[in-house]
């Protein structure tokens, strides 16, 4: 009945918890709630506010100035590394597609592609050696470490981690792969854990490790490869100091340029030519350093040159887009992986038929049509792009020139500094004659006016203001001889004026002299006159230099000519062509008076230019250098004069003039406006809280670093490329081409793509020699100790060498002192020699780089403490010698030294017997040579051994192989000095025996002391203190020992109670003992028995594993096709 | 005129600078035709006894000189620094000496304390207060700053000497990128008299007249009269006022002359004064005299852009300038400053460091 009814629904509640609970929940508002986040308490916004501090510091580190620029930077570094059969090469097959949906067959070398708007990426897989391993070590900006989820870490995957370590970590990112392999959810679950906890152990808590899951046609899936890129592109790279100080560069093409002749003369053994292409990396590279090639050793390079981009980044106009276009991501460059003859381009593709010309080989001679082809393909511009260029002048002065379409021509002219417009003002001069010839439509005058305009303008205002203010004469001989006016006048003058620079000056003043006697006349005291016109003169005299100085082109005239220093002091400049050219058979010499020229610092002031100083007006006309002397008000006066003064009509050049003028002419207004902004920012300042400016420390370190940074960009912004190249070297981010002489032949014969050629720069002090001290520390995986003088081999630097170290200890800061060995779990220090690297440098050393061991190799790594040209490492030397004759506290000792000439040496040294009697050695004796004099504190015996304590210093062997892999046909086949022990084993000789060197039964002779004795008569003086107690033994028994002991009744009965007690207890303790060795027994058989079942179990379990093991070896052999190394699992 | 590696340079002059560029770049050097025309052939007694002072002040340098002395070849080893006596002889001052080693002293091993003996001031080289009071300022903008000391323990003048001086300066790792554009206006003028085996008033006359010519522009004017009694004062009279003006970007320029026989002491000091004016009317930021540190130092810089507005070069400065691009490979950018201002032209110097880091200096 019940059921079909239905219930009847609750009435709301119009009162009561509910109801109030619910009005409240309506009122509630939406968005942020603040007190939801405010602390509770004031401990905890304490707290809280701490946490966030230290938060904040997190994300702080040293400053450090990255060398990378950042418009145009060199590609990325991205290292694949792993054991083999990890899958290298699918995945950078997996990633290059992603990247230029292209498939690779087979990839030699670093392949280049564009990932973005702003990066590059260069994917280089890394061969399985160490060699190899080391050297990316060194240049890699991101390693992909491939890890086998399969079969776990290897030891080589160890080894490079700490190789990484010891060479300024790079950003690291794991990618796990076989995984596929594990079949089981759990295990796959349990392998990946496990494998990510020791990967964060190695790298850091949180390091990112990828898992790819199989393979699909024959690549990695495309989502996983999607993803994994995604996190490469957005990867930011901390510099790392040794590759901010050194330039570098990871060659991707390789070439032999030695002529075949020479080659074939030598059969294929002389010195060979070579060059390198790369993208530069780290700092700039100068012509003239030295670089090392790891595996080869140190080159000199025979020219630098940049080239264009193979694999440009899209630029402005090729891209308008926010995406990287289509047709942009199919660039490649991977020059050495062109096998089967076919590379990849733009939208060609390539094949390379062997046999026909290759553009790298400029030696070989090419004939016409090759030429005309290669020259064709130099050109990288449209004939539109050539026309959009070419600019045509109207007039041959004209700074101006009429730019056909939207080029950038007329903004290229306005940024051109001075210096262009003086090679402009050059041209225009050479160009004037035919221009007047050819008639053009202005007339001579304003041609005239034109090219004073154009000249004055670009010569700074100075000189326009003294025209205006000089009479009319003077003005024209101003225009003739002031060097910067260089048209008004006919070409000879001018060409005199090119020619002798002295004799201009000289010249000029004539024409002074005229102008003053000109003025003259007008004036009815000269005398004053000539001293009002002092001032004048002066400031002409200035303005003259000043001139001459803006027409000089200072960088030229000292780094481009050989006229001598005082030559281009004195202003001369034509000395550069004379010394060469005349070959007379006979030359006059030279008088030389700088053969007693001394090399002083300070110049002897010319006391005639010191005479100017007497007048008033020159020292007036300094006043303003002075803090006193008030701003230069007057001049911009003056300078407004001059600019309406000026009613010149110019006609074409009027356009690009205006550019020019306007900002002169808004001089004074932005004066004022920048006064008036430093006054106010200056108010600002002191008016706000001069703290809240203030930045805190790390801030500022940023701000410098950024502003200088700046500086360094905008100074060379607008230099030519060539004498850019010339001032601060080839930066990084260009593709260059270096090109090296006299390179070993095996170089070029052992060539292999796979194996990575590294060009590095050496520092000045790098290519030098010294003895290196480094603090060491023996490698806690490394099994066996180090010993002192055993070679070995270090990566230090960009260099790998064998070298042999001594190890020593601070022996309290008094000394070195030598080790026989390293010690245990402690750092000490090496001293060997080899090429100097610079302090801070980190380093890992081997014993061995070859494979032959499954172990870990890496011996020992550490940092370089000291560069120094001797070492000052100590090792004890004990002199032993004995005394012959003794008097109280002195004796003669002998058998230490051989000649007095020794003893001479060691006089005033501290001796010591082995019983601790400390002594000091007086002077030698003429009789037994070598003998000597020496005072004890106390009276030593006959059989004391002295012995002097001494240190004797010992230098490390001058011993330096580097290590030449690459000269080789395979990396691994290096092997360097060995050891003694390793030759004998190898040579199957046994060690050699001294004699005196076997053990004997040693027999030593007892030594018997004899009774001392004193005399009755003695001993009856003396004391009965001093007296000797010694008494004979007793012969009878004493009346102790012959007494008869009888007991008592109660002493007899309470005897053998305790006898009773006693017996009954060892009883005890018998059976107790008895039962405890039978429960003994049957526990032993137990566990007997238990073990039994155990082994029995174990032997089982090892039978399934080595069948498990056996299958997957056999799969892995298959899959390897024979892989050269068998892997060795942690 | 680079060897395999190594330079060559050919004649006696400029000595110094080379030695220094050489030592700095690790590069061998080889200097031949020294003098070889000359009554008196090869290198004098002050070059050989700057050559022993620089073997003195470094760790496994080998220096040859030849049979006759018209050419040396000196291997550089590295600096070594630490406390170093040199006596030097009566024919150059002390500052011919100290000039190279102020230029090698930051990069050493141990900072330098270097103690010189003989002539203090004289005409031809800088003279102890000049590097005391302008020359080591210029290294603190390089950041080499903290224990920089130059002490006059004696004064010296020639012709017999008898001078002592301390130098002290400290080891750095690296020095700073210069950018120094603003000249400033000067602001102050200091002045050292002093006047030794002669009467005390020299100074004071000498600091009376250099006022004389200098008061007119600025009140900030103190004129130290420096004295030396005794035993502190050298073998021979003399006496030399130095002058220096500091602008307000702490630029200096600075004059110096001393003592000539028959001449007055007011003459003296008015020739001083008006070489400081025409070194301050020649502006820039560096003094002439120091272009060359400077540049040096410049170059020696973080691999960065280092700015300096100077004068123009002198003859050593252009030969410097050469002798460093064989030896650096590196080379100035040199463009004249926009001339808004009026006199004598001014330079702007700018290179990109070579990232010269001290590699002697040691960690352990």
């Amino acid at each position: 009945m019940s059921e079909d009814r239905p219930h009847k629904a609750h009435h709301t509640a119009q009162s009561g918890r509910k109801v109030d609970k619910k009005g409240k929940g309506k009122e509630k508002q939406t968005g942020f709630n603040e007190k939801a986040f405010a602390p509770k308490s004031g401990r905890r916004a304490e707290r809280q506010g701490r946490r966030t501090a230290e938060k904040d510091q997190t994300r702080l580190h040293v400053p450090l100035v990255d060398r990378t620029p950042e418009e145009d930077p060199p590609p990325v570094v991205i290292a694949i590394v792993g054991p083999p059969g990890v899958g290298k090469t699918t995945l950078i097959k997996s990633l290059v597609r992603r990247y230029t949906k292209q498939t690779l067959n087979d990839i030699r070398g670093p392949v280049t592609v564009v990932s973005g708007k702003k990066r590059r990426l260069t994917f280089i897989e890394c061969n399985n050696d160490l060699n190899s391993m080391l050297d990316l070590g060194k240049v890699a900006d991101l390693v992909l470490l491939m890890i086998d989820g399969s079969f776990g870490f290897e030891m080589e995957t160890f080894e490079f981690l700490n190789v990484l370590q010891s060479h300024g970590f790079p950003k690291v990112i794991g990618v796990l792969t076989h995984l596929d392999l594990i079949k089981k959810a759990a295990t796959l679950r349990a392998t990946k854990k496990a494998l990510k906890k020791r990967f964060w152990t190695e790298i850091y808590q949180g390091a990112k490790l990828f898992y790819l899951s199989g393979v699909l046609n024959g690549r990695y899936p495309d989502t996983e490869i999607l993803n994994l890129s995604r996190f490469i592109s957005v990867m930011k790279f901390r510099p790392l100091v040794f590759r901010n100080q050194h330039p570098y560069l990871l060659a991707d093409r390789f070439e032999d340029l030695t002529a075949r002749e020479e080659i074939r003369l030598s059969k294929g053994k002389c010195d060979r030519t070579v060059t390198v292409y790369g993208y530069l990396r780290g700092t700039n590279l100068r012509m003239g350093m030295k670089v090392h090639i790891p595996g080869v050793g140190d080159v000199d390079m025979a020219s630098v040159s940049a080239l264009s981009d193979p694999c440009p980044l899209p630029n402005a106009e090729s891209e308008k887009r926010r995406k990287l276009s289509e047709k942009k991501k199919l660039l490649i460059h991977a020059p050495m992986s062109d096998v089967g003859g076919v590379i990849y381009d733009k939208d060609a593709v390539w094949v390379n038929v062997p046999g026909s010309f290759t553009r790298g080989s400029t030696d070989v001679p090419q004939g016409e049509g090759e030429q005309m082809v290669m020259d064709l393909q130099d050109v990288d511009e449209t004939l539109e792009d050539v026309v959009v260029r070419s600019q045509i002048r109207l007039l041959g002065s004209s700074s101006k020139s009429i730019t056909v379409g939207p080029s950038s021509s007329g903004i290229d002219r306005q940024d051109s500094d001075q210096e262009d417009y003086d090679d402009s003002e050059d041209e225009g001069g050479e160009d004037e004659d035919d221009e007047m010839e050819s008639g053009s439509e202005l007339d001579d005058a304003e041609w005239m006016n034109a090219d004073d305009d154009t000249e004055l303008s670009n010569t700074g205002r100075s000189t326009h203001r003294v025209v205006q203010r000089s009479t009319a004469k003077l003005s024209g001989a101003r225009a003739a001889g002031g060097g910067g006016v260089a048209f008004a006048d006919s070409d000879s003058e001018m060409d005199e004026d090119h020619d002798n620079a002295a004799g201009r000056r000289v010249r000029f003043n004539d024409e002074d002299e005229d102008a003053n006697i000109s003025s003259d006349p007008d004036d009815e005291d000269g005398d004053v006159k000539w001293k009002a016109n002092l001032a004048e003169r002066a400031a002409e005299a200035f303005e003259l230099s000043s001139k001459r100085t803006k027409r000089r082109d200072w960088t030229k005239l000292i780094y481009s000519s050989n006229t001598t220093p005082a030559d281009i002091v004195r202003g001369s400049t034509t000395a550069d062509d004379q010394p060469d050219e005349d070959d007379d058979l006979f030359t006059v010499k030279k008088a030389t008076d700088d053969a007693e020229a001394l090399d002083r610092t300070k110049d002897l002031v010319p006391v005639d230019e010191l005479k100017q100083w007497e007048d008033e007006e020159v020292l007036d006309s300094i006043r303003h250098l002075f803090i006193t002397g008030g701003d230069d008000v007057g001049d911009e006066a003056e300078y407004e004069d001059a600019e309406g003064g000026g009613e010149y009509e110019d006609l074409e050049a009027s356009e690009g003039e205006d550019g020019e003028n306007t900002p002169r002419a808004q001089d004074p207004k932005a004066a004022l406006a920048a006064k008036k902004e430093a006054l106010k920012r200056k108010f600002d300042e002191q008016y706000d809280d001069p703290e809240s400016a203030k930045q805190d420390f790390y801030d500022e370190k940023k701000d410098e670093i950024a502003r200088q940074q700046e500086l360094n960009r905008a100074e060379f912004a607008n230099v030519d490329a060539e004498t850019r190249a010339l001032v601060e070297g080839h930066r990084p981010g260009l593709y260059v081409r270096i090109e090296l002489a006299d390179v070993p032949c095996e170089m070029v014969e052992h060539f292999d793509p796979r194996r990575p050629l590294i060009v590095g720069g050496l520092l000045p002090a790098e290519e030098r020699f010294g003895f290196v001290q480094v603090r060491i520390k023996r490698h806690r995986w490394y099994t066996r100790t180090l010993k002192t003088n055993d070679p070995l081999i270090f990566s230090l630097g960009w260099r790998r060498f064998q070298t042999v170290p001594i190890y020593s200890l601070d022996d309290h800061s008094i000394r070195m002192r030598m080790l026989k060995y390293t010690p245990e779990h402690m750092h000490c220090y090496a001293t060997f020699y080899g090429p100097v690297a610079l302090p801070n440098t980190g380093f890992c050393a081997f014993n061995s780089l070859g494979t032959e061991t499954a172990a870990f190799r890496i011996s020992a790594t550490g940092v370089v403490l000291d560069i120094d040209r001797s070492a000052k490492i100590v090792k004890k030397l004990k002199l032993t010698g004995v005394p012959y004759k003794i008097f109280k506290n002195t004796a003669f000792i002998k058998d230490m030294f051989t000649s007095a000439l020794e003893v001479a040496k060691f006089e005033g040294a501290n001796i010591r017997t082995v019983s601790g009697i400390r002594g000091q050695v007086k002077k030698a004796l003429p009789k037994p040579d070598g003998a000597f004099r020496a005072t004890f504190e106390d009276k030593v015996l006959m059989s004391d051994l002295i012995f002097l304590r001494a240190w004797y210093s010992i230098q490390p062997r001058k011993f330096y192989n580097p290590v030449t892999s690459l000269l080789l046909s395979t990396n691994t086949d290096w092997s360097g000095m060995r050891l003694t022990g390793q030759v004998r084993r190898e040579e199957g000789l046994s060690a050699p025996s001294n004699v005196n060197s076997t053990y004997k039964p040693v027999d030593r002779p007892g030594r018997r002391f004899n009774p001392l004795k004193v005399p009755r008569k003695l001993q009856a003086s003396l004391p009965y203190a001093s007296k000797p107690k010694l008494m004979k033994p007793q012969h009878r028994a004493t009346y102790l020992q012959k007494r008869a002991v009888v007991l008592e009744p109660e002493e007899k009965k309470a005897l053998a109670v305790m006898q009773q007690i006693r017996a009954i207890r060892k009883d005890q303790v018998v059976r107790r003992r008895e039962k405890q060795q039978e429960r003994k027994e049957v526990r032993k058989k137990k566990v007997e028995k238990d073990e039994e079942r155990k082994s029995e179990k174990k032997r089982e379990e090892r039978k399934e594993h080595m069948r498990v093991a056996g299958i997957k070896s056999k799969r892995e052999a298959e899959k390897e096709e024979g892989g050269s190394r068998k892997r060795r699992k942690t | 005129m680079t060897q395999a590696n190594g330079l060559q340079f050919s004649g006696h002059q400029y000595l110094r600078h080379r030695l220094v560029l050489s030592i700095l770049s690790g590069k061998a050097l080889k200097i031949d035709k020294i003098r070889p025309d000359d009554k008196n052939p090869g290198l004098r007694d002050y070059e050989v006894s700057l050559l022993r002072l620089v073997e003195k002040v470094m760790n496994g340098t080998v220096i040859e000189i030849s049979l006759t002395g018209t050419a040396i070849l000196v291997k550089p080893g590295i600096i070594a620094g630490g406390p170093i006596t040199h006596d030097c002889p009566l024919s150059r001052s002390i500052g011919y000496f100290l000039e190279p080693l102020i230029m090698l002293a930051p990069f050493s091993k141990k900072p330098f304390n270097l103690t010189l003996r003989g002539i203090t001031t004289d005409d031809k080289d800088l003279s102890a207060d000049l590097l005391r009071t302008v020359t080591l300022p210029h290294l603190e903008v390089f950041g080499i700053s903290d224990g920089l000391e130059l002490r006059i323990k004696k004064r010296g003048s020639p012709p017999l000497g008898g001078g002592e001086v301390q130098f002290l300066c400290p080891v750095v790792k690296q020095v700073k990128t210069l950018n120094f554009v603003e000249p400033g206006k000067i602001k102050r003028i200091r002045g050292i008299a002093h006047a030794v085996r002669v009467s005390p008033q020299f100074s004071n006359r000498m600091i009376e007249a250099s006022r004389s010519v200098l008061n007119r522009y600025i009140p900030d004017i103190y004129l130290y009269s420096d004295v030396y009694k005794g035993e502190d004062s050298g073998k021979s009279p003399g006496y030399a006022l130095t002058l220096l003006a500091e602008s307000t970007t702490s630029a200096i320029h600075c004059s110096e002359v001393v003592s000539q026989p028959g001449v007055a002491p007011e003459d003296i000091a008015i020739q001083a004064s008006r070489a400081l004016l025409r070194e301050i009317q020649r502006g820039g930021c560096v003094d002439e005299r120091h272009q060359t540190l400077v540049l040096l130092m410049m170059v020696l810089g973080s691999e960065d852009v280092g700015r300096v507005r100077m004068a123009e070069p002198t003859e050593r400065t252009i030969q410097f300038l050469r002798d460093v691009k064989i030896a650096f490979a590196t080379s100035f950018k040199i463009t004249p400053v926009d001339a808004s201002s009026e006199g004598p032209a001014q330079l702007l110097y700018s290179c990109y460091g070579t990232g010269y880091v001290n590699t002697n200096r040691s960690l352990a």
